[in-house]
């Protein structure tokens, strides 16, 4: 052993064997994993659109959820968005479409739940954001998010949906410690569903 | 093993040789994980879980490992275990990954994992390396929650996501950031040493007198 520990080759070969018995580890329990982990993304996504249709699922029943999801809720996909509907007949009474913006940290992935005629907000939620937990974060608190069910859109003047108190028109409370990320919010909010309802006019 | 040898790897990982407190190493995630109660639970489970294993593995091939390349193994193999932990809480609690987010990679550039490996199974058999790396793994644990329960109580009333302190209490914004962990810690720090200054100034030999 200590001769060949010396040998040119040997610290190559063992690099080599080691990566290789590591790389054969990871890939099978990659490997055995990826479908709870697909599922799991899954769930969480059909969690959100349901809960923007304000539609009731338990929480934490994948299969339930899969369930609901699939008895009320459609999909189609325009461009490169996946665009998310519910039929009453053969009508199509509400959309759910995907929003991202930048807010104080980083990117948020938000679904804003709106009726076809646009005139009314159904609800919002959040994908995934990286705020300060206990001050930004609370953007995924409860009652911040049922705020913005029932929301009116019409006649809010220039794409400004969503409007903090006191401001005059103001129909949202904003996260006291937190202006900028409510600030952020407010702005991809407003213009993720300006930007949707003027593509779906034009089609 | 004895069982003097197994009590005696624990107290120097969890008092003596503390990471974060007496090595002063693994402190970037004990700033950034310890707002929450949970969120320091899983951190502490995860660095103790890839320690020990890391110690395990490393001391285990560290006879055939030549010397030059032995850090590059290291990492390899480290790196290895945080990838399991990381694909384990996705797989089987995605709340706890999310929460977590990249510091759950970042775990490998956790100082104590490396220090470890380098210092202590390097050069001891694989069954005292396991044991010091999860009584190093401990001994981190317990100091990210002491700080996490004072940051979670003051900046949101809660333990463990159960309200104690009620509607009235005013969350005290600093404890939710990062800084307040440097105060805290600070304060650990300095009750720690003041437990130990005596036995210190006896090893260095007697006090020095001005």
């Amino acid at each position: 052993m200590k001769a060949s520990k010396s040998n040119f080759l040997y610290p190559i070969m063992f690099t080599l064997i080691v990566t290789a018995v590591t790389i054969f580890l990871l890939a099978g329990i990659n490997y055995l994993t990826a479908d709870a982990i697909a599922l799991n993304e899954e769930t969480t996504l059909r969690s959100t659109i349901l809960y923007v249709f304000n539609i009731d699922f338990p929480t934490g029943d994948a299969e339930k959820i899969e369930e609901i999801f699939n008895e009320h809720v459609k999909a189609k996909q325009v461009g490169e968005k996946t665009i998310y509907y519910i039929e009453e007949g053969d009508e199509i009474v509400a959309y759910a479409f995907p929003v991202d913006g930048v807010a104080l940290w980083g990117s948020v992935k938000a679904y804003v739940a709106i009726t076809a005629d646009y005139s009314e907000i159904l609800g919002m939620d959040f994908v995934s954001h990286s705020e300060t937990p206990g001050l930004g974060g609370r953007i995924s608190e409860d009652w911040f998010k049922e705020q913005f069910r029932g929301l009116k859109l019409e006649d809010r003047e220039g794409g400004e949906y969503i409007i903090y108190r006191p401001a005059p028109g103001g129909n949202v409370d904003s996260i006291s410690g937190a202006t900028l990320t409510s600030k952020a919010i407010k702005d991809l909010l407003n213009n993720g569903i300006h930007e949707f309802i003027t593509e779906q006019r034009g089609e | 093993m004895d069982k003097k040898k197994i009590k005696e790897i624990f107290k120097t990982g969890i008092w003596d040789d503390n990471p974060v407190i007496r090595q002063v190493i693994g402190i970037c995630s004990s700033l950034a994980v310890t707002n929450l109660l949970i969120n320091s639970l899983i951190m502490g489970l995860a660095l103790t879980f890839v320690t020990a294993f890391s110690e395990l593995t490393i001391s285990l091939i560290r006879k055939f490992t030549p010397r030059h390349i032995r850090m590059v193994i290291q990492v390899l193999i480290i790196s290895a275990f945080v990838i399991i932990v990381d694909i384990f809480l996705k797989a089987y609690y995605p709340e706890m990954s999310e929460a977590l987010g990249p510091y759950v990679g970042l775990i490998i550039t956790n100082c104590i994992i490396m220090g470890r490996c380098e210092a202590y199974a390097q050069s001891n058999p694989p069954i005292s390396s396991f044991l010091d790396g999860i009584a190093s793994g401990l001994g981190y644990t317990i100091v990210l929650l002491v700080i996490a329960f004072i940051r979670e109580l003051f900046g949101f009333g809660t333990i463990f996501g159960i309200p104690v302190l009620g509607a009235w209490w005013t969350r005290w914004t600093i404890m939710v950031m990062p800084p307040s962990a440097f105060f805290i810690m600070g304060v650990i720090f300095w009750w720690a040493r003041s437990k130990t200054e005596k036995k210190e100034e006896e090893k260095e030999g007697g006090k020095v007198t001005a």
